[in-house]
């Protein structure tokens, strides 16, 4: 019994947030390089925002925090700190915007976080997406493109 | 009975993945609550009380030495209404994984009315598999039937007079006022209603009325303004030394229930959450705004999009530039970044 619940469980996708999701395209994952402007660790949701590279600002809602506090690796408000370099796997928001919903955070000394809600599920691919990024994909598409996640 | 136990472990798999994943198995992996129906049929909320309210002659006068103590962090755990047991009432067998679209409506449980409203949100549902609109986008409190099972984390403060539950969600707090009659002077309901109750030993049973209209849950069915609960509430140590509290539940609305619906919450302690120092804060609603878009839709507004920062929006009285006045010192602006950038 216990190894069913555990595969029900790992089949479950689950929301643990206060809204909707509808605004983020979980079908997208996609890659962003930068540098962190804020890590913003508050009820109902964290939010992180980087620069990128050509200094555009992006703005990214994760899970709250007591559910952070229970990942692994756990996050804090002090876990990124405003100049950290880090690489952002995300679900962009689907009027264009530059915002979307946090998937995964891989820091410069390459611990992948898993900040996300159910706006993203980037962190179903925690074990994929650090060598996808190695190979030089942005996005689920190219792993995709790539015959890397055919069984996603 | 195959079948039996396979509808259990999905519902104690669910339960895994919809709480803390630092949750311990073994602790998860406890008997199902049973659902404890009233101890006979009752017409309404009232009566329910008053018969509990004589069957116990008048309650158990609790002492600030003796009133049971259930302090620290609790997380939801196991129900039976909603989301964290894979079962549900208001579907037929498993009911469709976390919150997406799906599943099949019970017939019966809701009046005909509230069945077609029922039937009409989860068919909107379908195009964004999920609820795309949920009246909590602008910070609105939960009610108490969502506020037994939503995430983040609660406290439970008893006195002999008052107890006090505290939700991190929307910071919502219900007062339960002991060995006391419902009032309300202010002739209208409230999110959060009115709640009396008394204590019977270690029960506490509540009774909670004058709520506005709300939901089990995101996706599920809404009630009326007309909604009633009786609550009995209990400590229960399991044997493996773990606590969990539990609620058995009767719902009471002549508008939504065909019948009076009963249920059970469970809540463990958010002992990783506890070990990490978290204390529950105010909601902090301006920094990621969720608003509805005029599709009906909920969207977010990104911080500094209409050019203001946080301390032009509360502060439209005083210097743009008056030191002091980002919410931790050293802080920039969290509005002021995208409106800057853009």
């Amino acid at each position: 019994m216990a190894v069913a619940a555990l595969a029900c469980a790992a089949s479950a996708t689950v929301a643990i947030a206060h809204h909707s999701f509808s605004m983020f395209d979980p079908a997208q994952e996609i890659v962003l390089e930068g540098k962190v402007v804020r890590w913003a660790f508050t009820s109902p949701h964290t939010f992180m925002i980087i620069e990128d590279a050509a200094g555009k600002v992006w703005a990214f809602e994760g899970a709250a925090p007591p559910a952070l506090l229970a990942r692994n690796p756990p996050m804090t408000g002090d876990t990124f700190k405003g100049g950290d370099p880090i690489t952002v796997i995300m679900c962009p928001l689907r009027d264009g915007r530059a915002g979307g919903a946090s998937g995964l955070f891989i820091s410069a000394d390459k611990v992948v976080y898993n900040p996300a809600d159910a706006g993203c599920r980037a962190n179903q691919r925690i074990a994929d997406w650090p060598a996808w990024i190695e190979k030089g994909y942005k996005s689920l598409a190219d792993a995709k493109a790539a015959g890397e996640a055919k069984a996603q | 009975m195959k079948t039996k136990r396979v509808l259990l472990a999905c519902a104690l798999g669910l339960l895994v993945a919809v709480s803390a994943p630092a949750m311990a198995i073994a602790q998860v992996l406890q008997p199902v609550p049973e659902v404890v129906a009233p101890p006979r049929a009752f017409k309404t909320a009232e009566e329910h009380y008053n018969y509990l309210k004589r069957h116990h002659r008048g309650g158990t006068v609790h002492t600030h030495e003796s009133v049971p103590k259930w302090e620290g962090l609790w997380e939801a755990s196991y129900n039976s209404i909603a989301l964290r047991g894979g079962v549900s009432p208001f579907f037929v067998g498993p009911i469709p994984p976390g919150l997406a679209a799906g599943g099949e409506v019970a017939e019966g449980v809701l009046t005909p009315e509230y069945e077609a409203a029922f039937k009409q949100r989860r068919e909107h549902m379908i195009p964004f598999n999920e609820q795309p609109y949920d009246r909590l986008t602008t910070c609105e409190a939960v009610g108490p039937a969502r506020w037994l099972l939503e995430p983040y984390v609660r406290e439970w403060v008893n006195t002999p007079t008052q107890s006090w539950w505290m939700n991190d969600l929307a910071n919502e707090t219900r007062r339960v006022f002991i060995n006391q009659d419902h009032k309300n002077i202010d002739g209208a309901n409230s999110p959060t209603g009115d709640s009396v109750g008394f204590w019977a030993g270690d029960q506490l049973i509540v009774w909670t009325n004058d709520m506005w209209p709300a939901d089990y849950f995101r996706g599920y069915p809404p009630f009326s303004n007309e909604m009633q609960m009786i609550e009995v509430y209990q400590l229960v140590q399991e044997p493996n030394g773990l606590s969990r509290l539990e609620a058995q539940v009767t719902y009471y609305d002549p508008i939504s229930l065909a019948k009076p619906l009963s249920g059970v919450y469970t809540w463990t302690r958010a002992t990783v959450q506890e070990d990490a120092g978290y204390r529950i804060r105010h909601w902090d609603c301006d920094s990621n705004i969720q608003q509805k878009d005029a599709n009906d839709l909920t969207t977010i507004r990104l911080p500094g999009e209409d050019g203001k920062t946080w301390h032009q929006h509360r502060n439209p009285d005083l210097p743009a530039d008056l030191s002091g006045q980002t919410k931790t010192p050293g802080e920039v602006d969290f509005d002021s970044l995208i409106g800057s950038a853009q």
